[in-house]
């Protein structure tokens, strides 16, 4: 009896912790999905701050020297929950221009992939953060929830995929493919104020892409559902801080598929008023990574530029307006390694340089992120082998 | 005595969770070419999935019907997940779709590009997608989710050559 209690006991104790290096054996590993992000932030006085997303709990660390080093860990979750592990979801923080702090991050709250998204705050500069809140009072689904700072007011602006509207349509006897984009703005206190939809029937696995025109002006580019199941991209413009503006198609790929493509665009603005959107793509009409630009917010998007070519699965694009110089970084794969390719206009995005490696890594890594302080532009990379790297970009006006 | 019965029934079901897991391959770095191996010389029919794409789900049942139907179609599955998805939850899906038998493997690497890459440097891992691969090591392609009239008649044409 004593031998079988003991036999027992060794096979539950082995069963999570063995199924860890199962895969050494040749057997898939039992581990849950796990979150593997790092996404940065600068704040006024050159902090560098990273919201961690690890299995089921999310960190902030920060550091004072570039990425050197960095400080202990602060928790975000108090206790472990099931974040969105999904290839384009990631914990993002903002900082708004008093020093507050703003992390957000979604959960699954179901096997189906309904999403739950929170936010934090830290109101003693991270030293702490208070209990996680919900960014709406719906509970249908809510994912790729993205903050950002207005830069004219301080305010911060929240943005995501929301299927509140699904429910209500099919119970009609309407169809409703994909999402909605929803948004709300920072309500002092209370946080986050009332939710409201900019926009039904997008797709609704893709990352958003969030930038400034404008005082209450934000814009942001997300993968569109158009007329035929078509999921291309497309850009709102807000007009005033409650007025979304239409749909602005970025490209005509024809993308047609009834799927989840779980790539999703970035968005520039640049002071002179101009757009810049790169994204992935495998629509019958072009297929890899694009970039393009348009001379504001009311003109059309130019002629698509390709970055890379398609052997060399190009992914995960992102681009930043630092003055006005535009980064724009993607990953790529050679046979061996994932590369970072990095490309500066500084004509407005009409000429570039050519691409060059700034990093690569012979193993898994989180997609590439660009930030920028005090006039310079870094490259912001996760890795599994080498860890987090903050790398600063040449070339700098 | 009870305890004991209790401890009995317990070890039995983890036991049978292990046997269960145990069909599944792990599709890892060099797999590919392994695989292809195993395969050469005979026509196969390769059919990517992934627990997280919708449309592979509802495809999946119409392949373990096609799986009964034709006993002459070699069929590999394998589970292409870009983040790698819990065996357990594999296993069910392959076995409500009728596919518990077939030869099934499952992404465990979350070098996924590497994994692509081995397989076809140009495939940006959209799912599903099915190879026909004859006796000779020809390749055809089907993006996305595939008709399977098309595939009946591959096999067909396999047979009279």
């Amino acid at each position: 009896m004593r031998a079988l209690l003991a036999f027992a006991a060794f096979l539950l104790l082995a069963g999570p912790a063995g199924a860890q290096h199962q895969h050494q054996h040749g057997k898939p590993a039992a581990a849950t999905p796990e979150a593997f992000t790092a996404t940065p932030a600068f704040g006024p006085d050159g902090t560098l701050w990273l919201a961690r997303a690890m299995a089921d709990r999310i960190v902030v660390v920060r550091s004072t020297d570039l990425g050197k080093t960095f400080s202990e860990p602060v928790a975000v979750t108090p206790e472990p929950m099931n974040l969105d592990w999904g290839p384009d979801a990631r914990a993002r923080i903002v900082v708004d221009p008093k020093g507050g702090l703003v992390v957000t991050f979604a959960i699954f709250q179901d096997r189906n992939f309904n999403g739950r998204a929170f936010y934090a705050r830290s109101k003693d500069n991270g030293a702490s953060f208070g209990k996680p809140q919900p960014i709406t009072a719906d509970a249908t689904s809510q994912r790729f929830e993205t903050a950002a700072v207005d830069p004219s007011t301080g305010r911060v602006f929240a943005t995501w995929l929301d299927k509140r509207n699904g429910p209500k349509a099919r119970a009609a006897g309407k169809p409703y493919p994909g999402a909605a984009l929803a948004y709300a703005w920072e309500d002092g206190e209370a946080g986050f104020g009332p939710t409201s939809i900019a926009l039904d029937n997008t797709c609704e696995c893709c990352r958003l892409g969030v930038a400034f025109a404008g005082p209450g002006r934000p814009a942001v580019v997300f993968r569109n559902i158009f007329p035929g199941s078509i999921r291309d991209h497309g850009v709102v413009t807000f007009k005033d801080e409650k007025t979304p503006g239409p749909v602005r198609r970025v490209s005509a790929d024809e993308w047609k598929i009834e799927a989840c493509p779980h790539h999703g665009p970035s968005l520039a603005i640049l002071p002179d008023g101009s757009y810049h959107v790169a994204w992935f793509t495998d629509g019958s009409a072009r297929k890899g990574l694009f970039y393009a630009r348009a001379d504001n917010g009311d003109t059309p998007f130019g002629a698509p530029r390709a970055l890379s070519t398609a052997r060399r699965q190009p992914a995960r694009p992102y681009i930043l307006a630092n003055g006005t110089a535009l980064h724009l970084v993607w990953k790529e794969f050679d046979g061996t390694k994932s590369t970072v390719r990095w490309q500066v206009s500084h004509d407005s995005g009409r000429q570039w340089s050519e691409p060059r490696t700034v990093a690569d890594t012979e193993d898994a890594s989180d997609h590439p992120l660009l930030v920028a302080h005090a006039g310079r532009a870094y490259l912001s990379w996760l890795t599994q082998a080498d860890g987090y790297r903050l790398i600063p970009l040449e070339d700098q006006p | 005595m009870k305890l004991h019965r209790l401890l009995l029934a317990l070890l039995l079901a983890v036991a049978a969770t292990g046997a269960k897991a145990a069909d599944l391959q792990s599709f890892g770095r060099g797999s590919w070419s392994k695989l292809r191996a195993a395969h050469d010389g005979q026509p196969t029919v390769i059919h990517f999935w992934g627990l997280t794409c919708a449309p592979c789900l509802v495809e999946m049942p119409e392949w373990g019907k096609l799986s009964a139907e034709r006993p002459d179609m070699r069929l590999v599955m394998i589970a292409a997940d870009p983040v790698p998805q819990d065996p357990a939850r594999v296993n069910d899906m392959l076995a409500r779709a009728g596919l518990g038998k077939a030869e099934n493997w499952a992404f465990t690497d979350r070098f996924n590009e590497r994994l692509r890459y081995e397989v076809d440097p140009a495939w940006a891992g959209e799912l599903p997608r099915t190879l026909l691969i004859d006796r000779d090591g020809k390749e055809t392609v089907l993006a996305g989710v595939a008709e399977l009239a098309e595939v009946r008649a591959w096999l067909d044409a396999q047979k009279k050559r």
